[in-house]
């Protein structure tokens, strides 16, 4: 069982004594207050997973201290304490968000059975929101795959510092696996049962990264309906991973700094300090080091990240992995679309070979997505694949790797009547990045 | 002060079993003899906590800890009763045999009650080692919920909680 963080809130000083001393040698952590008001005070200040309340109290009643704490807290779990004559009480205490209530003087294996079911209950309630969260997100997770030489090193690199708890930043241009590379890390690491979070600094707008990373406090603001917790508690006891993190904005940068610091947070709207236990793993296609030059990442965060780091390998420095990837992708969306193609012909493993791949594995997983789709027949054919249209040798020469893909996305663009979502399909990465790249690189509609 | 029919076996039994989990050599004597001053009328049962105060007040010096061995009933006023109570990295423990004893034994019943008396005598000397509830079910720092579950813990600390204790020791005997 792990340990929770209990307040017992009892005007009654042997009552307090007696109970904190049983709870910490169950190994909680444990505070105690003489009043409701003291309480709230205390609650202000730290987060309580339990609260302890007796009902009959000097001053603010028990039922108050209750109204009070769930109203700005819902998740904290409050126990009334009771005598024999105000059950009552007790049970209008349930009606009004009471977990349980306990009366005095409490059986010691009663106690203790109750304390271990309010945090299995709330270990599940934070579990449930993160698969919930998870599954809104999608993610899909697959192995690693690839046995040229870069590749080998990546996985050499991945088993070294996985069961570590070091910030690791992976750097690599888009599309080349960066995401499910931290994946790797977190499912080889200690732990792997925790949750898995992922932010995508780049898709979230900044006006909602705050809320989304730190959670908000019902009231905190026009919208904030009920409180709501961040990705930063939801990746409490696992893996927080950063995407696209050259996309922060400066301010979130020294919010996010001073986390990694303290470990310590608050909820936006929120007085109480929250206590994080996550490591952090974080990824980017842009040059920090060119940024931090130019004032747009701060260098202090940029140490902060790059304890360990990393290159993912473009496909380009990895070609030998092609055919493997492609027979990989071809089998899943031959068996996601239902479509009898199972080979892939010599001409379109060629081609695929010849071709440099901008966007890398992601592109390469799109062309043997459409291919499946679009193929008449039995194999994959080198018409099928989408890359014939638009071969490097078209970019112009001497040109810095920058201007040849701000070249390339705006014809792309062009082709496609600026439909962002078929460009990006085309490109092989997704939304966010493509609206990164024409804001970064000022692409603009010809007149 | 040891329960009346086993008091030399019993106390010769926690010494023994003290020594070889802790290292440290033991000595009995009746140090307590009246508990009127914990009784408490009206739930007829003695509160533990005040006798750790008065046991730890008069240990003699030279005693690192104390453990009280009782056949009364104990309470703690938040709690129905106690099997024992420990000062967390104090000086005082104590237990009571008086719900261990179960009268429906018919087998073994001599043995079964020294081995329950000698695991919580040791679980609560080991709170005064600053030593917490362990979940391992077979340390015998796991806290029990029903004298099945103290059957069941075996006589021996995990090696998560025996690193502790020596870490414990050590901050000890470096005063």
């Amino acid at each position: 069982m792990n340990s929770a963080k209990i307040l017992i809130v009892d005007d009654e000083t042997i009552m307090r004594e007696s109970l904190a001393g049983w709870l910490e040698r169950d190994g909680h952590q444990v505070q105690s207050a003489p009043s409701g008001e003291a309480a709230l005070k205390k609650c202000a200040q730290t987060r309580f997973d339990i609260l302890l309340v007796d009902i009959k109290m000097e001053g603010m009643s028990g039922l108050e201290v209750l109204r009070r704490i769930k109203e700005a807290d819902p998740e904290v779990a409050v126990v009334m304490i009771t005598a024999y004559g105000s059950i009552a009480t007790a049970i209008e205490a349930m009606k009004n968000g009471a977990f349980d209530y306990m009366l005095k003087p409490f059986d010691p294996h009663e106690l203790g059975v109750l304390v271990e079911k309010i945090i299995r209950h709330q270990e599940q309630a934070r579990e449930n929101l993160y698969l919930k969260e998870q599954f809104k997100e999608r993610t899909r997770f697959e192995s690693m795959i690839g046995q040229s030489e870069p590749m080998q090193k990546i996985f050499s690199l991945i088993c070294d510092v996985a069961p570590t708890d070091a910030t690791v930043l992976i750097l690599g241009e888009t599309g080349t696996g960066k995401g499910l590379a931290a994946k790797a890390i977190h499912s080889n690491s200690p732990r792997r049962d925790g949750p898995y979070v992922v932010v995508n600094c780049g898709a979230i707008p900044e006006h909602l990264m705050e809320s989304e990373l730190f959670g908000h406090q019902r009231g905190a603001f026009t919208d904030a309906k009920e409180t709501k917790k961040g990705r930063l508690e939801l990746a409490h006891g696992g893996t927080l991973f950063l995407d696209e993190i050259g996309e922060i904005g400066v301010r979130m940068q020294i919010d996010l700094l001073r986390v990694l610091e303290d470990r310590v947070f608050y909820r936006v709207g929120g007085t109480q300090p929250i206590e994080a236990d996550f490591r952090v793993l974080a990824a980017t296609n842009r040059r920090l080091e060119q940024l931090i030059r130019e004032g747009k990442f701060r260098e202090d965060l940029y140490y902060r990240l790059n304890v360990v780091s990393f290159d993912m390998p473009s496909l380009k420095q990895r070609k030998e992995d092609i055919p493997l990837l492609a027979e990989h992708f071809l089998r899943r969306y031959a068996q996601e679309t239902h479509r009898s193609i199972d080979k892939i012909s010599r001409d379109a493993i060629d081609e695929m070979m010849l071709y440099d791949w901008p966007g890398n594995v992601r592109e390469l997983e799109n062309a043997i997505e459409r291919a499946v789709v679009v193929g008449k027949e039995r194999q994959i054919m080198p018409e099928d694949l989408p890359i014939l249209c638009h071969e490097p040798a078209a970019a112009p020469r001497r040109n810095t790797l920058e201007e040849v893909e701000r070249a390339h996305i705006h014809q792309i663009l062009t082709e496609n009547q600026w439909n962002i979502a078929r460009t990006a399909r085309i490109l092989g990465i997704d939304r966010s990045t493509l609206y990164n790249k024409i804001k970064r690189y000022q692409i603009q509609k010809d007149a | 002060m040891p329960c009346r029919d086993l008091a030399e076996e019993l106390t010769a039994a926690v010494a023994g079993a003290v020594q070889k989990i802790f290292g440290f050599a033991t000595a009995f004597g009746p140090l307590l003899t009246d508990l009127a001053f914990a009784f408490d009328a009206a739930r007829e049962q003695y509160h533990s906590t005040p006798i750790l105060k008065r046991l730890a007040e008069d240990a003699p010096e030279w005693a690192l800890k104390i453990i009280a061995l009782v056949e009364v009933d104990l309470f703690i006023p938040i709690l129905t009763h106690v099997y024992g109570e420990a000062q967390l990295g104090g000086k005082a423990c104590i237990v009571s045999s008086y719900r261990l004893n179960d009268e429906s034994w018919r087998h073994n019943a001599r043995e079964k009650f020294l081995q329950r008396m000698i695991k919580e005598a040791i679980h609560e000397l080991g709170h005064t080692f600053n030593l917490r509830h362990c979940r391992d079910h077979r340390c015998i720092m796991h806290y029990c919920r029903s004298e099945a579950d103290v059957d069941l813990k075996s006589e021996e600390l995990c090696r998560y909680c025996r690193i502790l204790l020596l870490d414990e020791i050590k901050k000890l005997t470096a005063w």
